[in-house]
């Protein structure tokens, strides 16, 4: 084989994977350049007999924010915000402190606790949310913005795994260096560890930040019919109601996008930490 | 599954150790330990750690109250479920039927479940306010001063630090996991529907009947169940096994030498997972139907002159499902073999090409081991995630199309979008939980062999 | 001893009731449950309702739950459901079994004279009257493209799905929804009803059930035929679809699609064994119940009975254009000249109450509609018989 054989054979490769590529591309974008087409067009009605518009608007988003007598859209943004960040704040306190337990601690039940914990996390989430609900309910809690909160940020003692095999990684011998200094275990999570495992912190927040963007299902059990506490997913998720859909299809696409910005920056930033997530820390790079 | 029957035949042998050491402590310990069976922080207290005692003490109050003063009222009627339904009285005066309200069978069963689980935390600060008085009592006997409190409290930031760590994040488990669980594990054994509906009605239980109706007792409702089970199967295995195998061979094209823009490539195709999937799903189940935008597209092409089924057809809509669940899931495969390839040592494809290996060689021959080595726990944790994979299902058809062979479900249900449907639906809630047990069943058997065969969970404490 | 523990207690509460009765200054806190497009209405009633009775402060929420849904929302936790809310009258029985409905009992008299007998006979169950009737147009008929399809042309389905062809425009009807697809197997003769044990029964799997299915797959098979949710016929009305099967509460829509080419009438007929039959549907009205979980019984049935009075009607006529059961409205001049309900009206002498449909009819229905919509081509008898063991089961 010669040199230039080889060069030519790599050309046409290369060749064949930018079209795959491009043609990939294509069909991944094709929804979002969609729901972008749906967000502007001035018709209102979920489905049309044309492809492109016959109009276009930017009042689909603007309506969003001056129209809230039912769909309180900028309410929605702020509960979401309020339950993002607290949920947040809690759950990777909790998903952390669990995390070290196991990573450093050592006493009787922890091997039959971190079994336990991987069994529960199996369970269907949702089959329970009804008793849930009415343990909430008994707490005075029902249809609140706590009760939210409490909800995403109860599963955290589930979520170990990821910052535990991160924690795994981090030399024992700093955490002996500063006990002989008389730290205490306490001083040693604050000190040592925290510092030193920035990027599990951060892409915890962000995974648990990002959880109450995306979830219909427990927000909506949880709110029923109490409009002014829906987070943005079911406010989002009843605009396309069988008797709302008509009317509010467009404005639905514009709010989505809005809410698909924030995040998808936030996962942009993430993703490095992410495929660390699922390989458990296997790999470095 | 081994763990489990290990710990079953040695719990008696456990309830016995504690009877022996109970006894022995007994008769070790003075009147004032003796005591503290009756009065939790007696000992405690009068053995010279009066902040203990008293906390002890204030616990058997405080449960005292709430066992007799809220559990007591539930868990009496937790044989039956409550016996006295609403009831209507004329009320003359108002010219109205008045409701009498009656037992709340759901009540009783959820605060009857979190009286008997609140006996659990008793009887164990009971048991350690009983040996931590003997503790006291011998070190007086011995001549050395018992632990102050404050002493106590420091253990708490250092020797048992985990106590102080665990407790917070445990509490919520229980509340927010374990206990619902349990709840609707026993629901399981109710006649819990529509009709029998607290507080207009009473349910009550009935023993194994929801699971042999799934199995065999009623025709509709066991075809239903295997047939879905079937197909979630059948759905786990090419929901997982394509995602994987296209993504890896997608990140391999991007990640190829030559290949310019990678970052761009790469940001393409995250920004898909990055839209939440109920906006993308939605969007996307609106685009497949008859009048939506991709059949009018192809008609409009005048590639086709009827709407093309892709979601009310039985066997098109599974296809469907299976395709767009790879546009959903190629990207997020693509992300972490992005990361593993990037490690493969250099020196092994180097061999591997003088060896004269050609590309598919390569990368059945290297490629492919190395990423299952590296993401066989990852691996299973999707197929596992895939039995349960409630918004691809859901958010594209519904479970749709209805089938007249199965009972309330449709051709692309899954077991836990059937699960869903029963519940927020048709309010069949003894049946869902049945279905739920199962579901929880299957996976963590799956799970559990798996995690012991890859060994992973075994040596998790030597990487250190 | 447990009865009479109950009726110490309902003395108590009795007791407590009257002596605490209406105490001035005390909050009265109601919830509202009524449809998306109702919120606006709702509104403007229950400002309307708070003027007429100042003396006692009242604290009314809406909520959002349409009369479809009702059922399931309220059944989901009927403590914190709606006081008074708004529901089709097909889940009559599902509430009443589930003991979620204040019987209708101050002010019957007038309230039955006030609503048309056939509104009072769809909310009362076993000479009880359970629900205050708000809307009399819970049905479906017709509408049609002017332009396209003539008077004659409407009077048979056959002729409809010709003349559409012919203009390569579209039909629609919703096949695979129980509700619209019953008017076949009705207009056959089969029929729905209720056993001694409040069972549901259902004939559709008889000789003339399997014609009906026949007629439907035939339906299904034509190139013109469209199926789909109301967004589909609300969006192609005019454009593509030149008739379509649907109710009221898209007559604003597809007026203002249609235009000038507006137009409605009852279903039309179809081909049964060879000779022409005239499609039945199920007609049923709107009514607001009283939910027995609420606190304020007395006060819930008064705004109950406000929402659905004369005026409270002419107003929702006004503003939704929907057909009333208060017969003075339904007698006056505007009501008697909208097209839509006229056609409504046309189309009620062939139709069949859907008070004695149960929950369980609706999947299997739908089910069976689907696999006609994908031209199944299995046995119909076999089909019609897995329906019915689920609808009956």
């Amino acid at each position: 084989m010669s040199k230039m054989g080889i060069k030519a054979r790599t050309r046409a490769a290369n060749t064949a994977i930018y079209i795959i590529l491009s043609v990939m591309s294509v069909l991944w974008l094709l929804p979002v350049v969609w729901l972008l087409l749906s967000a502007l067009r001035e018709e209102s009605g979920a489905y049309t007999t044309y492809i492109l518009p016959k109009g276009y608007t930017i009042h689909n988003f603007t309506r969003l924010f001056t129209e809230t007598e039912l769909f309180n859209f900028p309410r929605w943004y702020m509960n979401t915000l309020i339950v993002a960040v607290l949920s947040c704040t809690i759950t990777t306190f909790l998903t952390l402190m669990v995390a070290y337990t196991y990573s450093r601690l050592r006493f009787k039940a922890r091997k039959k606790l971190m079994n336990v914990s991987l069994i529960l996390g199996m369970f269907p989430g949702f089959m329970s949310m009804i008793a849930i609900y009415h343990f909430l309910k008994a707490l005075g809690l029902a249809q609140s913005l706590a009760a939210l909160v409490m909800v995403y940020s109860g599963g955290a003692a589930l979520g170990y795994y990821v910052p535990k095999g991160f924690f795994d990684t981090i030399p024992r011998s700093l955490d002996e260096a500063a006990m002989l200094d008389g730290a205490t275990r306490n001083g040693v999570f604050w000190k040592i560890i925290l510092p030193t495992s920035r990027p599990i912190v951060i892409s915890t927040a962000i995974t648990s930040f990002i959880a109450p963007w995306v979830d219909f299902i427990f927000a909506s059990v949880i709110m029923k019919d109490n409009y002014d506490n829906y987070t943005v997913a079911v406010g989002l998720y009843r605009m396309i109601d069988r008797e709302n859909i008509y009317e509010y299809y467009t404005r639905f696409c514009a709010g989505a996008i809005l809410v698909a910005i924030p995040i998808t920056l936030l996962f942009i930033s993430i993703q490095k930490y992410y495929v660390e997530g699922v390989t458990g820390g296997a790999v470095k790079g | 599954m081994k763990n489990f029957k290990a710990a079953l035949t040695k719990l008696p042998q456990t309830i016995g150790r504690r009877l022996v050491e109970g006894a022995k402590i007994l008769q070790k310990g003075d009147a004032r330990t003796r005591l503290s069976c009756l009065i939790m922080g007696f000992g405690s207290l009068t053995h010279g750690q009066v902040m203990k005692g008293l906390l002890y003490f204030a616990f058997e109050i405080f449960y005292f109250y709430f066992f007799f003063g809220f559990g007591w009222q539930y868990l009496k009627d937790f044989g039956t479920l409550g016996t006295a339904a609403q009831e209507r009285v004329w009320n003359e005066e108002l010219q109205i039927y008045q409701r009498v309200p009656g037992d709340n069978s759901m009540l009783i069963l959820l605060f009857g479940v979190l009286t008997l689980a609140s006996l659990v935390p008793f009887f164990v600060l009971w048991w350690l306010n009983i040996k931590s008085s003997l503790a006291a009592q011998q070190a007086i006997e011995n001549g050395k001063k018992p632990n102050s409190f404050w002493q106590d409290l420091k253990t708490l930031v250092d020797e048992r630090f985990h106590i102080t760590l665990l407790s917070l994040p445990m509490l919520t488990l229980v509340c927010f996991t374990v206990l619902p669980i349990i709840f609707m594990i026993l629901i399981a054994f109710t006649n819990f529907d529509q009709s029998h509906q607290p507080p207009g009605n009473l349910f009550t239980w009935v023993g194994m009947t929801n699971v042999t109706d799934i199995f065999w007792g009623d025709p509709v409702k066991s075809a239903t169940f295997f047939g879905i089970f079937g197909w979630t199967m059948v759905w786990a295995v090419f929901a997982t096994f394509t995602n994987y195998i296209f993504g890896i061979i997608l990140a391999i094209m991007i990640n190829k030498k030559g290949i310019r823009f990678k970052k761009m490539w790469r940001t393409i195709f995250v920004i898909t997972i990055a839209i939440p999937q109920f906006v993308s799903l939605m969007l996307v189940s609106k685009m497949l139907t008859d009048t939506g935008v991709v059949n009018v597209l192809l008609q409009k092409l005048g590639w086709i002159s009827q709407p093309l089924p892709f979601l009310t057809d039985p066997t098109w809509a599974r296809c469907t499902v299976i395709v767009i669940n790879m546009w959903v899931g190629i990207p997020y495969t693509m992300l972490t073999a992005s990361g593993i390839l990037m490690n493969i040592p250099a020196d092994l494809y180097e061999s591997a090409s003088i060896d004269g290996a050609g590309p598919v060689r390569t990368f059945t021959s290297i490629t492919m081991p190395y990423m299952l080595f590296v993401t066989a726990p990852s691996l299973i944790t999707t197929f596992v995630g895939n039995i349960n994979n409630f918004n691809v299902i859901y958010l594209l058809t519904a479970g749709g199309p209805l089938s007249l062979d199965y009972y309330q479900a449709g051709k692309t249900d899954l077991l836990v979008t059937w699960l869903y449907k029963l519940t927020v639906d048709k309010q069949d809630y003894s049946l869902a939980s049945t279905i739920g047990i199962f579901i929880f069943l299957i996976v963590s058997t799956l799970s559990l062999i798996v995690y012991n065969l890859t060994g992973s969970v075994k040596k998790e404490d030597q990487f250190q | 001893m447990k009865k009479l523990l109950a009726f110490a207690l309902a003395a108590m509460m009795l007791f407590g009731l009257a002596a605490s009765g209406l105490a001035e200054g005390e909050t009265v806190t109601l919830k509202v449950w009524g449809s998306q497009e109702d919120q606006e209405l709702l509104g403007v009633l229950v400002e309307n309702f708070k003027a007429a009775n100042p003396d006692t402060t009242w604290d009314i929420s809406l909520g959002v739950v349409g009369e479809p849904d009702a059922k399931a929302r309220y059944l989901e936790d009927p403590a914190a459901a709606a006081d008074v809310f708004a529901f089709s009258n097909d889940q009559l029985l599902d509430l009443v079994n589930a003991d979620a409905l204040y019987e209708v009992t101050r002010n019957l008299d007038a309230i039955v004279a006030a609503n048309s007998a056939g509104s009072i006979e769809s909310a009362t169950l076993d000479g009880v009257l359970y629900g205050y009737p708000m809307t009399a147009d819970n049905g479906y008929f017709l509408y049609y493209d002017k332009s396209v399809l003539s008077e004659e042309d409407v009077q048979t389905l056959d002729g409809i799905l010709a003349k559409a062809n012919e203009a390569g425009k579209k039909v629609f009807m919703d096949v695979s929804n129980g509700w619209y697809i019953a008017s076949f197997f009705l207009g056959a003769g089969c029929t729905l009803g209720l056993d001694e044990n409040g069972k549901q029964t259902c004939d559709f799997n008889n000789e003339a059930g399997v014609a009906a299915g026949e007629a439907i797959r035939a339906f299904t098979a034509d190139p013109a035929f469209l199926t789909g949710d109301d967004s589909v016929l609300t969006g192609g009305m005019g454009d593509t679809i030149c008739a379509g099967v649907s109710g009221t509460w898209n007559a604003a829509a597809i007026q203002e699609k249609l235009g000038e080419n507006y137009a409605a009438c009852k279903l039309p007929t179809f081909t049964l064994n060879g000779e022409q039959v005239q499609m039945s549907s199920f007609i049923g009205t709107k009514l607001i119940g009283v939910n027995t979980q609420t606190a304020h019984p007395v006060e819930a049935m008064m705004l109950a009975e406000f929402l659905t009075n004369e005026e409270a009607q002419q107003l929702r006529f006004e503003m939704r254009e929907i057909g009333p059961s208060n017969s003075n409205v339904a007698a006056s001049e505007e009501v008697q000249a909208n097209i839509a309900l006229a056609a409504l009206a046309e189309q009620s002498q062939y139709g069949v109450s859907q008070k004695y449909v149960l929950g369980n009819f609706w999947t299997p229905s739908e089910a069976f509609g689907l696999a006609m919509e994908n031209q199944s081509t299995d046995d119909m008898q076999s089909l019609l018989d897995s329906m019915v063991a689920q609808i009956t089961g």
